[in-house]
């Protein structure tokens, strides 16, 4: 499903914007975030006892063996170009002028490394860092950076760069808002790092896994202080910055002295931006990419079961919450500030003719933010499809208001424009009288935050820990119509903000599942969001393309392969 | 001549400046602002106002105008807001795809068309003629976005001959490029074969029933040589406005094909550009194919003066 995606936020946060297929944004879209984020949850508690662990050694070695799908067989080999077809370009590689939506997180896993990344349990582990402890009432962590780990221009990686890097990036407006939970950042010696928070907080490290946590050269710094806007990157990654030529290419070349010793296994791969997902899955068939994104469900029944291709996709195995599509109401305008009126329209929406025509017939039911297999998940009493009852409610509404008239508002995209025409009828049918309205990608979001909408499509909330959705559901962040306000829906329920802020600082497991169920729950009471299906992310590759969703962290342990449509490329090669 | 050309020079110069005019006032007349792409949503009123102010969008319009063609006249275009790429770096790597495209599609439309009009029309209403009428309005019926699929599935997919997707640029290998150009050329050359066919054809039936027509075929001369030497010349105005309004027209007018085939050129970079409220990226980009046009109009109005001399005498 087309939509938009809207940067994910917390206190970290902000992390990115899709771009979608130019079927949609791509034009152009910028919307969101991908997750990077999060903490898992469950537990903070054992992420933080991961986190304070010291990793070992760095690993060199391919992952499990078999024949899943992205999971390397045989002995990896060294050498080759790979080149990966993605949906759209990105904006730039530094990090605090830059937005990284999945295709800047691609571009970013290349050159650069993140402090921390997520285990494939969900955990927070390090990775550029050696550790990261908090204290006893974690508000101060102290992190021990690896030795011998050297910048792509040779520089060290030192506590001095990182603690540069965290001045730029909290001096951007950009970035900036998603560090002011620090209040300070300290090198008390050349590999520790202190940072120092305003409050309590156990999903802290969770954040080194986003943008802010990447780590890029002191040299892009001082470039962009001489007055260079687009300072050669510089990392520590495990290829090189070659060549960007936006909107064609962007080629990164082996990193001869990568710190995990062995790797990488290719000695080249280039990033094709291809926007069209019929031309990208053309130009997969015909040999002009290895390996294909895609946003499009279709892709995965075009696909799978084809001879010489593997499919991975987000259908299972998403950590935490999953990007969602649906439809956002205005629940502070008329008529849809109506409790009723937002039931009439969930019970007449019928979801399943929705999810077959759009989701290539893979997406499931959706009565809340998470899927079954979520420690999240739970019986949200979502509304059935119902339009008997939703007749009813309508003409209850009627009798008082007279008949319910609203604007579904898209962005111009035909998929897009298919489904909000088959959910016109269907709410017709029970009485409203919708008109569809379609608006370019930056008008909807300036009417998002402004209000200036009654129901409208969207997609959104993908991120590992549901805390990272905070700012979107909180009552702080629910303004008038006409204030801008990032609670776009304006849904102002202290039931949720009592239980996201139980979630953002209970470090028991227990008690954050419960709090993030309720949370779920109550939305399916309030009803600011109409679920239509999850966001599908997949990625095709032709068999060549070895274990690109089979990574290793420097510990050993298996890594988070492929979230929300983000792949790390360090342990890919390719076959003979 | 001379004062023709200079005239012609003088409203060149008139149209620019409306041009520059227009094209800033309509990007800065959309909804919406860069910060927000800049920014995200999620960001404050103080720091996208701060942001505004550090674009030199906190400043009346006239004052921004002024700034910018200010900065034209000595050559800086300015840098995208979100990529900072030079809006003259972006032309300078756009512009090829966009000169490439239309020289190859209109090199394919004309070679196409002129031969089929100039054999058609010597016979008008036979089998041949209405096989190529009835053909070629059916090529008009289908745009870009419809021919560009049908031929990467037959071409590339199907057969292989092609790449599906790509573009190298000439000058770092000319053969890879050339091979990668086609099927996008190809694309947008449906339509200007039918367009450039139909209207030639009707104007050479026209003009084969001229008198001069009759007197050189009395005089014993070939078909051939009464088709390109008294025919074809007299037979080309329709043909010259076409094509001017045609290229013109292509110039940016190919994004469809440039997002199909993922190529870089101005028309994808500038679709993108408004989509993000990019101001600098669109008004240079705008003002450049505005100018463009222009030209090409300046020259296929030149080309007029020597095909008939008659339209500078009036």
């Amino acid at each position: 499903m087309a939509g938009i995606r809207v940067a994910t936020t917390t206190q970290w946060g902000n992390h990115v914007t899709e771009s979608n297929d130019i079927s949609r944004r791509t034009f152009l879209s910028r919307g969101a975030a991908v997750g990077g984020a999060v903490v898992l949850a469950g537990a903070a508690g054992s992420a933080l006892s991961a986190c304070s662990t010291s990793s070992s050694s760095s690993s060199s070695t391919a992952a499990a063996s078999g024949s899943k799908p992205g999971v390397g067989t045989g002995t990896p080999v060294r050498g080759g170009s790979l080149t990966v077809g993605t949906v759209a370009e990105v904006d730039g590689f530094y990090s605090p002028a830059n937005h990284w939506d999945a295709n800047g997180y691609l571009y970013a896993l290349a050159i650069y490394d993140p402090l921390c990344a997520i285990a494939a349990d969900g955990s927070i582990q390090p990775y550029l860092c050696q550790s990261i402890t908090p204290n006893s009432t974690f508000d101060t962590w102290t992190m021990t950076l690896r030795p011998n780990i050297k910048f792509s221009d040779g520089s060290a990686l030192t506590s001095a760069v990182v603690v540069s890097n965290y001045q730029v990036l909290n001096a951007s407006l950009l970035t900036g808002q998603a560090l002011t939970q620090i209040t300070s950042v300290t090198a008390p010696d050349a590999m520790t790092v202190v940072y120092k928070l305003a409050a309590p907080n156990p999903g802290f490290a969770a954040g080194l896994t986003t943008q802010v946590g990447f780590v890029f050269g002191q040299a892009m710094i001082d470039a962009v202080k001489a007055g260079n806007s687009r300072p050669t990157p510089v990392g520590t990654g495990p290829f090189i910055y070659q060549s960007w030529e936006p909107n064609n290419h962007f080629t990164a070349t082996r990193n001869p002295n990568y710190w995990r010793a062995g790797l990488p296994y290719l000695d080249q791969i280039t990033y094709r931006p291809i926007p069209d997902t019929v031309q990208r899955e053309a130009t997969l068939k015909t040999g002009g990419i290895d390996m294909a994104m895609s946003t499009d469900p279709n892709t995965i029944k075009r696909f799978s079961g084809q001879t010489g291709y593997q499919v991975v996709d987000t259908l299972t195995g998403v950590l935490g919450e999953p990007s969602m599509a649906f439809i956002m109401l205005n629940t502070v305008v008329a008529p849809t500030n109506d409790l009723r009126i937002r039931q009439a329209l969930a019970m007449s929406l019928d979801q399943a003719t929705v999810q077959k025509i759009f989701g290539g017939g893979y997406a499931k039911p959706a009565t809340g933010l998470f899927l079954s297999d979520s420690q999240y998940y739970s019986d949200t009493g979502y509304p059935k499809y119902n339009p008997a009852a939703a007749k009813k409610l309508v003409a209850a509404y009627a009798a008082e208001h007279g008949t319910p008239s609203l604007q579904l508002l898209t962005i111009t995209d035909p998929r897009l424009a298919q489904v909000v025409q088959i959910i016109q009828q269907m709410w017709n049918q029970v009485g409203f009288d919708v008109t569809i309205g379609q608006v370019e990608q930056a008008t909807i979001i300036n009417d998002f935050i402004a209000g200036k909408f009654q129901a409208a499509t969207s997609y959104q909330f993908g991120t590992i820990d549901p805390d990272l959705n905070y700012v979107w559901w909180s009552t702080t962040t629910a303004k008038p119509v006409g204030s801008i306000a990032l609670n776009f829906a304006r849904n102002s329920d202290p039931v949720i903000e009592q239980n996201m802020l139980t979630g953002r600082h209970s470090t028991d497991k227990a008690a954050r599942v419960k709090a993030y169920q309720t949370v779920n729950e109550q939305l399916a009471k309030d009803l600011p969001y109409l679920w239509l299906e999850q966001y599908i992310f997949s990625e095709v590759a032709t068999t060549r393309v070895q274990n690109f969703a089979n990574p290793t962290l420097p510990s050993g342990a298996p890594q988070y392969a492929f979230n929300e449509g983000i792949f790390v490329p360090t342990q890919i090669w390719l076959a003979k | 001549m001379g004062k023709y050309l200079l005239r012609r020079l003088l409203q060149l110069v008139v149209v620019s400046f409306v041009i520059s005019v227009l094209a800033f006032l309509l990007v800065h007349l959309l909804p919406g602002d860069p910060t927000t792409t800049i920014l995200g949503p999620n960001d404050t009123a103080a720091n996208r106002a701060i942001l505004m102010k550090q674009l030199g969008l906190d400043l009346p319009l006239w004052q921004q105008y002024l700034t910018w063609l200010g900065a034209i006249f000595q050559g800086n275009f300015g840098n995208s807001y979100l990529n900072h790429q030079s809006v003259t770096h972006i032309l300078a790597t756009g512009a090829p795809v966009d000169f490439e495209l239309i020289l190859i599609s209109q090199t394919i439309a004309f070679s196409v068309a002129v031969p089929l009009a100039l054999v058609t029309s010597r016979k008008p209403n036979r089998p041949l003629d209405n096989v190529s009428t009835t053909s070629t309005f059916g090529l008009l019926a289908l745009p870009p976005f419809v021919v560009a699929p049908i031929l990467v599935a037959v071409f590339a997919v199907g057969l292989g001959w092609f790449p599906a997707t790509g573009y190298t640029p000439f000058t770092q290998s000319p053969a890879t490029n050339i091979h990668q150009m086609i099927l996008p050329s190809v694309a947008i050359t449906a339509g200007s074969i039918a367009v450039y066919y139909r209207l030639l054809r009707s104007d050479l039936i026209s003009t084969l029933q001229q008198d001069f027509i009759t007197m050189a075929r009395s005089k014993g001369l070939s078909s051939r040589r009464i088709m390109w030497r008294h025919a074809f010349r007299p037979s080309s105005f329709s043909l010259l406005a076409a094509a001017g309004i045609n290229i013109g027209a292509l110039i940016a007018g190919t994004f469809v094909v440039e997002l199909l085939f993922a190529m870089p050129g101005i028309g994808y970079a500038l679709v993108q550009a408004v989509e993000q409220r990019d101001y600098l990226v669109v008004q240079g980009i705008a003002l450049v194919v505005a100018i463009a046009y222009v030209i090409i109009q300046f020259i296929i109005d030149f080309i007029f003066t020597i095909v008939d001399p008659r339209v500078v005498r009036e």
